[in-house]
């Protein structure tokens, strides 16, 4: 999977932009982003497998769902995902598989707590056949 | 355009952007203003004030800076009959708010045993960024403590009932439903209780350096050279994990109440409506789970005094939530009224004889705490009449960001911050090196300036100034 993504900056908190050959591609790559800054994917072995599933009513509100999802797994389940795969993706619903192991204060090492995916200035745009996504997240 | 009113008054006229139901005021002074011009602040107060049923004025206070939809800093209270709740008007850490801890020690008694202590709480009170806390409470459990709040710790043997006085809503917002918190957020919390968590919150042991009004210090239990603790923490997982639950409910309910907003961050829906309603029982659930956090961090702060200095009677002597939407009443053009006022990064701060107050704060008005970035001073203010008459009874939270994370962190490695902080006299333990230098103090505005403003203006009175001794972040 290409990692494709830039941190942007907020006067007290961080955003991204992916990027992506398609709005999945686009998606996966946010994906890797927000779980890259919560803590070091070098430290996360993709052994499990677990099933997304998110709808929304437009694809802006899709890509808060899907990472807040991701954040939720993280955080609400210990389970930290390093791979993204999206199977199915339309402007409305999304489904996806995700790869990662169970979070062991031992093992990984995280670097930043991620409160919340917010709205603020949040974009999705295609632009000559190029997928860009926009997110800012709650520190 | 802004318009200077006085000092510390600039006013953002309905005129300044279509849509604006009311005026906003921004308190600041010439420098503030400066900053806080840099960012989206100002766009921020004017959006805010396009939203339906609002009374009174779209308010930021002087440590103001650019949030997501509401600034940080920002106070909106909307008629109760024809306004509206927005989740993102409070915010994610919902109830996030500090705590101030009266010790009977003073600095020079103490000094020698500081590291010790620090290291002490360091290990008794979880911190910092994928750490579990020491309980692990069921489910069911987890209701009793989202419905009882504060009052659950001390049921537990995590305080006593005189602790309960002084806390802002006696530690238990009424009416909070734990039936309307979702699995998720109840999954993210569980294994949260009693944790400070990381970024911004810290314990800090502080010494009370200079006192203003004698009097009222004295009624709060302070005095010169004593040593009191700060502690900064809020909801965790599970408020965050309710904002972003019920944003996500609320951009889907607009439509039904025909409501449009021109921040999708600002998404709201009628008081009234059950979706509002939902929104403020599950708030108020995940407020109370703050407050028995607070109270659990309290509870082992005591046990680590006891353990290092022999004693550990460490007083509240209050406790205020920056994040959260209240029922109160206050006057507007001259009559009473039901409103639901928005705190996000904003202090309640009651005068004298306001209802709301324990019996023995009654003759002098609420604490009010300001925390300073790290290593620099923290304040002790007073609620005012002038606050209620002007903002809803509200003050400024604290010294506010003036910096990114990212810069932060290009401008100071952690060592560089903690030989800063060492040659000040100051012990730092940090879970996090990057967390460390992203907190460095000037990231923030000048706590000092931001306390002058709201003295000034009257909205707060200064009772006394702390300087930290050690700190503890996540």
């Amino acid at each position: 999977m290409q990692k494709d993504y830039s941190i942007l900056e907020h006067p007290s908190d961080l955003g991204i932009e992916a990027q992506g050959s398609s709005l999945i591609e686009a998606f996966q790559n946010a994906a890797t982003a927000l779980m890259s800054i919560i803590l070091d994917l070098k430290t996360v072995t993709a052994t499990e497998c677990r099933h997304i599933t998110v709808s929304a009513i437009d694809e802006e509100q899709l890509l808060v769902k899907w990472l807040s999802e991701i954040l939720y797994v993280y955080d609400g389940q210990r389970f930290a995902c390093s791979e993204f795969n999206i199977a199915e993706l339309d402007r409305t619903h999304l489904e996806a598989s995700v790869r990662g192991e169970m979070f062991l204060e031992t093992k990984h090492r995280p670097k930043l707590d991620v409160k919340a995916v917010t709205y603020h200035q949040l974009s999705v745009k295609e632009n000559d056949n190029k997928w860009i996504v926009r997110v800012f997240f709650d520190i | 355009m802004l318009k200077k009113l006085d000092n510390y008054r600039h006013l953002i006229p309905k005129s300044y952007k279509q849509g604006m139901r009311i005026d906003g005021m921004i308190y600041a002074d010439d420098e503030l203003i400066k900053q806080i011009e840099k960012d989206l602040t100002k766009e921020q107060v004017a959006n805010v004030a396009t939203l339906p049923g609002l009374v009174g004025r779209s308010l930021a206070m002087p440590d103001a800076h650019q949030g997501y939809g509401f600034c940080i800093g920002g106070v909106a209270a909307a008629d109760v009959d024809e306004g509206i709740v927005s989740a993102g008007g409070v915010g994610f850490d919902i109830n996030c708010g500090v705590r101030l801890l009266s010790t009977p020690f003073e600095v020079d008694g103490i000094r020698a045993k500081l590291e010790q202590l620090i290291n002490q709480l360091f290990r008794d009170i979880p911190c910092g960024t994928g750490r579990k806390g020491l309980l692990e409470v069921t489910k069911s459990e987890l209701d009793k403590v989202l419905i009882n709040g504060a009052q659950w710790a001390i049921t537990n043997n995590y305080g006593d009932d005189k602790d309960i006085a002084r806390i802002e809503e006696y530690g238990k917002i009424p009416d909070a439903d734990p039936s309307l918190v979702s699995r998720r957020a109840k999954d993210r919390g569980q294994h949260q209780l009693g944790t400070l968590g990381s970024g911004n919150h810290f314990l800090e042991i502080q010494v009370v350096d200079e006192i203003y009004e004698p009097e009222v210090a004295s009624k709060f239990g302070l005095h010169h050279n004593q040593i009191v603790v700060l502690i900064h923490s809020g909801s965790r997982g599970l408020g965050h994990q309710v904002c972003t639950d019920y944003l996500d409910m609320m951009q889907n309910g607009m439509k039904k109440y025909g409501i449009s907003v021109v921040d999708r961050q600002l998404a709201c829906v009628p008081i009234k409506s059950v979706e509002g309603q939902n929104y403020l029982k599950a708030m108020a659930a995940s407020a109370n789970f703050a407050f028995a956090n607070r109270q659990m961090i309290t509870h082992w702060t005591r046990e680590a005094f006891k353990r290092i200095l022999g004693r550990g009677d460490l007083k509240i002597v209050y406790d205020v939530c920056h994040n959260i939407a209240k029922y109160e009443n206050h006057d507007v053009d001259g009559s009473q009224k039901r409103l639901l006022v928005h705190r996000k990064g904003a202090t309640r701060a009651f005068p004298k004889n306001h209802p709301a107050l324990p019996d023995d704060l009654r003759d002098v008005g609420q604490p009010v705490l300001i925390p300073g970035s790290m290593g620099t001073c923290s304040y002790v203010l007073v609620g005012t009449d002038k606050a209620m008459k002007e903002t809803f009874g509200s003050s400024c939270h604290g010294a506010g960001r003036a910096m990114s994370r990212t810069q932060a962190k290009k401008e100071t490695s952690a060592d560089q911050l903690l030989n800063e902080m060492k040659s000040k006299g100051i012990y730092v333990r940090g879970e996090s090196r990057s967390g460390l230098t992203e907190e460095k103090p000037d990231a923030y505005k000048d706590v000092s300036r931001v306390v002058e403003v709201v003295h000034g203006a009257g909205i707060a009175r200064k009772v006394a100034k702390m300087l930290p001794l050690a700190v503890m972040k996540g």
